[in-house]
């Protein structure tokens, strides 16, 4: 059976990120949005409150202590990463109950604490014990 | 809850690394298969699905493709996709059409091409399994990786071990070295698994299912239908369940096991009446071995966290309490997304008409359970068959 190279499919994106998100990364800081008509919280941020229906919402600062729900140490590289050495992806739980994902930095450990800040581009939990 | 529905033939092409044939001469392998096993030809059929992901092929929509090749042309209005549960979404898809009236015979045909393009770009297309935009964009999570997240909670809640995941793949190489169908035809041990080298940590490389091409096709009827063709062997859909999960995995609260599985086996169980201890043999959804593991205890073969054990124990081997993955798995007998869960459909279909060989596990009521996982605990699909 005869292979050949088919013509290659190059896929370009252009995405969206809303401005006061990246800017508060380059501050160190993490924003979800909360619904002023309900008070919902969303981590990824939402523009729309699926819990009560409204659009109003507003943006609030996480706060920056946490804890390893559980991690990876990511060692075959995916496209766009293939320069980095081994990085370690983790769950965190903030202590007002919110979870989003982070690298992090020092020895991970499930139940370790961590501090959540950025490095100007994505979130980071530092072990603090 | 709509007419009663049976499997009246089922298909699977040989799993591996296929460069012998395209996508539709590969559908082509089970849909023939399937219709000699039932009987039946393309002028019986009135509703075709074809479940496949595609992303991973040269043709990206390859249904009209697939129906042309198989003379099926008309009868097939659509693809269907849900990751690494395509296949019982297709399955769903044609039972639904049954079940509703809609369709006397429908087919659901699986069929996935996923060694066309080049290993990095199909490593980068697994890694948007969850959620591009607030995951991989940021952290570079690989398919791996989401899995791994699950395993080391559960090492860490419930003491599993490394060692026990390997005696997943261990189990899944040894049947699959007796299915000339399956991916990988070769015996491991505990230490080849260990000894593999880390992907994401703790998943190895052998911890982690093959990239496979392969299809698989279950063709479905309504009871009168079989009556009429005289079917001497139906397999019953007893139970079916579906259920979804949080794309952004961190939202989801708890990592050691996939809340989609457990809400669609409650599903399942209650529609047929039956429990998992009535459950005699099963396709556990094995991506990675954490995942057959969770899959013991969110089907409810075993007690939360003692999945682990139940593997040690041999519970889930040939003659064991559940006999799971005796054709080899994903791990072993190969992952081509949009086949694999109708190839469980065809698994537990020849158990079920004692049609397994060597691979036959002893039954007394004749109860199966197929569950197929999409993603990473996005989606997961329960059906239960009888005889």
């Amino acid at each position: 059976m005869m292979q050949i190279d088919a013509i290659p499919l190059e896929l370009k994106y252009r995405i969206k990120y809303p401005d006061e998100f990246i800017q508060a990364l380059k501050k160190g800081e993490i924003l979800a949005t909360k619904c002023k008509n309900c008070g919902a919280v969303y981590f990824p941020p939402q523009r729309d409150c699926t819990n009560c229906g409204k659009s109003d919402m507003e943006w609030i600062k996480l706060d920056n202590e946490g804890e390893i729900m559980t991690y990876s140490i990511v060692v075959q590289k995916p496209q766009g990463f293939e320069d980095k050495g081994n990085y370690v992806i983790g769950i965190v739980k903030t202590k007002d109950n919110n979870f989003l994902m982070a690298w992090i930095i020092g020895e991970p450990k499930v139940g370790a604490k961590v501090r959540l800040t950025t490095d100007g581009y994505r979130l980071i939990g530092e072990v603090i014990g | 809850m709509g007419r009663k529905v049976g499997i009246i033939g089922v298909g699977n092409s040989r799993f591996g690394k296929r460069d012998d044939v395209s996508v539709q001469e590969l559908a082509w392998e089970s849909i023939k298969e399937a219709f000699e096993d039932s009987g039946i030809t393309q002028k019986d059929i009135d509703f075709v699905v074809v479940g496949s992901t595609a992303y991973r092929g040269v043709e990206l929509y390859p249904a009209p493709i697939v129906a042309e090749y198989s003379g099926l042309t008309g009868k097939v209005p659509m693809r269907v996709e849900a990751m690494c549960a395509t296949g019982l979404a297709a399955a769903l898809t044609a039972y639904t059409a049954v079940a509703s009236g809609l369709a006397d015979i429908a087919m659901a045909v699986g069929v996935d091409k996923m060694t066309e393009v080049d290993t990095a770009t199909s490593l980068a297309i697994g890694g948007r399994g969850g959620n591009y935009q607030w995951e991989y964009h940021f952290y570079g999570t690989t398919f791996p990786t989401y899995y791994a997240f699950y395993a080391t909670r559960h090492m860490a809640v419930y003491g599993t071990t490394e060692e026990q995941m390997a005696l997943v793949a261990v189990k899944a190489h040894k049947y699959a070295s007796q299915n000339p169908k399956a991916h990988f035809q070769k015996p491991i041990t505990v230490e080849d698994v260990l000894k593999s080298r880390v992907i994401s940590w703790p998943i190895k490389l052998l911890d982690s299912c093959p990239i496979s091409d392969g299809s698989a096709t279950v063709i479905f009827a309504s009871e009168e239908k079989i009556k009429e063709l005289k079917i001497d062997t139906p397999v019953w859909i007893s139970g079916i369940g579906y259920a979804n999960d949080y794309a952004y995995i961190a939202k989801r609260g708890e990592w050691t096991g996939f809340r989609a599985t457990q809400l669609a086996a409650r599903q399942a169980y209650e529609m047929a009446k039956v429990g998992p201890n009535d459950i005699e043999v099963a396709t556990v959804h094995d991506a990675f071995t954490i995942a057959e593991i969770m899959g013991y205890e969110d089907l409810g073969f075993v007690e939360k966290g003692k999945g682990g054990k139940f593997i040690e124990e041999g519970q889930s081997e040939k003659g064991g309490k559940v006999g799971v993955n005796l054709f080899g798995g994903l791990k072993a007998k190969g992952h081509p997304l949009g086949a694999t869960g109708l190839s469980m459909i065809y698994e537990i279909t020849k158990q079920l008409r004692e049609e397994a060989g060597n691979l036959q596990q002893p039954l007394k009521n004749y109860i199966g359970l197929v569950h197929n996982v999409g993603g990473t605990g996005h989606f997961a699909y329960v059906m239960i068959l009888r005889r």
